[in-house]
């Protein structure tokens, strides 16, 4: 985002919104309040902008037209602003649905684990190259990231983990690292995560999806807890009302290859 | 993505907060009657009294946005997400899910054992639940626990911890009432999962005693 000069009072209400600090007001040539926003630190989260959030009394806050904007700034806005749709997932957001469409896609069935590490969230963002770090780290066990991730998208070697050179140094709000294993790995791949969170120089929030067993129970608990992986007890609960309903792996991929 | 999970805060302070997910599935059933099914669970959504909905398109009735603007505004992929304050409002929101009968897919947000225990009530088996495993990495740069129970009522990282800062401080200072800062804290968050009963709760211990200012 730009402040116009011109425009701009000073008033420096668009500085408290600015999840990322890259707003300050400071002093023009001609001695008169100014507000700034630097641009290597500015997410494109779009808050400064939205009518309703800050309300710049000047209207001085503006983006460049998609065509001038370069495709850095653009990957900036899909992973800070939640009001935009990437074209690979063709929904909002910085994921895929995850759970909340899961009894329906079985993207996540009876016998696998799905993990997310969402890297930047909570507060801190995150650049590429920490992202990289990650990515890198589970390809060497083989792991096979979401492919409709809008991240999938910047990588240069999706088997390696590795991105695209022009993107390291791009910041976003947060990026999900998502991807599904088979139940029997989960041990071996939450001791990777351990190793990545040393590793890493931002937080990451981790989640696990995985299905209800028959007798109501879940499967993914007790190996979380014998890993040090304590579950918070407020959780995502995909009630299962969705039709038409998948749960068993084998129909999912009968159904998949149709 | 995950933006309903992690949020922090005890057990005593989260277990009345319901987030609702209703969600279709690009590509499997995305009906041409999705709209349809959609705008009527948000109709009974809005009937069963949430504090806040919204969508990541317009923003949410906290900011000042109306219902009606929310429903035209479903895209082609449509959803519904809202923040109850009360297990019996989920509960009935359930209820009526149930009768609907629609085929959409819906999540809960909230205590786990909680959400179980209303499935078990209503006879039907949850599918699947994402957990939170907590925060990894560089946590010792994160703010203080109290700052981030509000910044983690938007998943989408949208609060900032200046405008918490801030708010809090108006409020030690007998500016602005709990209730005037948990609209202002709550206002960038887009879809509509920022909940201002709890807001409104976590700000009070700033209000000044009677006479202190
Ligand atoms: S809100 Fe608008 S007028 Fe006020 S400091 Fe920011 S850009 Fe300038
Ligand atoms: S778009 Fe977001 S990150 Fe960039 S200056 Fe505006 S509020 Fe800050």
């Amino acid at each position: 985002m730009i402040v116009d000069q011109n425009k701009c009072i000073g008033c420096g209400i668009c500085t408290l919104y600015c999840p990322a600090d890259a707003i300050t007001i400071r002093l023009n040539a001609e001695g008169k309040r100014k507000a700034v926003i630097d641009q290597d630190t500015c997410l494109e989260c779009g808050n400064c902008i939205r009518r309703r959030v800050v309300k710049c009394p000047a209207d001085a806050i503006y983006e460049l037209p998609e065509e001038e904007r370069s495709i850095g700034r653009r990957m900036r806005r899909f992973f800070s602003d939640p009001s935009t749709t990437h074209p690979l997932t063709g929904v909002p957001g910085r994921g895929t649905e995850e759970v909340k469409t899961n009894d329906v896609t079985g993207r996540v069935c009876r016998g696998e684990l799905g993990l997310c590490l969402e890297l930047g969230r909570p507060v801190l963002g995150t650049d590429v190259r920490e992202i990289q770090k990650a990515t890198t780290a589970l390809a060497e066990l083989g792991v096979k990231l979401e492919d409709c991730n809008p991240l999938y998208d910047l990588l240069e070697d999706p088997v390696k983990g590795t991105f695209k050179e022009e993107f390291l140094d791009e910041r976003f709000v947060s990026a999900i690292i998502e991807f599904t294993i088979p139940f029997e790995r989960g041990e071996e791949v939450l001791n990777k995560v351990r190793e990545i969170a040393e590793e890493v120089n931002t937080v990451f929030s981790l989640d696990m999806v995985c299905c209800y067993d028959e007798d109501g129970t879940i499967p993914a608990l007790e190996l979380c807890r014998n890993m040090g992986f304590e579950p918070r007890f407020n959780s995502k609960v995909n009630v299962g009302l969705g039709r038409p309903y998948v749960i068993d792996k084998e129909e999912r991929d009968r159904r998949n290859a149709q | 993505m995950t933006h309903s999970l992690h949020r922090r805060g005890t057990y005593e302070e989260l277990k009345d907060e319901y987030l609702l997910l209703v969600t279709i599935a690009n590509g499997v059933n995305n009906s041409p009657d999705a709209k349809d099914k959609l705008r009527r669970v948000l109709d009974e959504m809005w009937d069963v009294g949430p504090v806040n909905t919204g969508s990541n398109e317009t923003g949410t009735i906290l900011s000042g946005v109306s219902v009606d603007e929310i429903k035209q505004g479903f895209t082609k992929v449509p959803r519904i997400r809202c923040c109850f304050d009360s297990k019996e409002k989920i509960r009935e929101m359930l209820r009526r899910l149930i009768a609907m009968d629609l085929g959409v897919s819906v999540t809960i947000s909230g205590s786990r054992s909680d959400v179980e225990e209303l499935c078990r009530e209503f006879g039907i088996k949850p599918h699947s639940v994402n957990l939170s495993l907590q925060v990894w990495g560089r946590t010792e740069k994160l703010p203080e626990e109290d700052i981030m129970k509000f910044i983690t009522m938007c998943g989408h990282g949208l609060i900032s911890r200046t405008l918490v800062e801030d708010t809090i401080n108006k409020v030690k200072a007998g500016k602005m009432t709990p209730e005037q800062g948990a609209v202002r804290i709550g206002t960038p968050c887009v879809c509509g999962f920022f909940n201002p009963t709890r807001a409104v709760a976590l700000l009070q211990k700033y209000v000044p005693a009677a006479g202190q200012n």
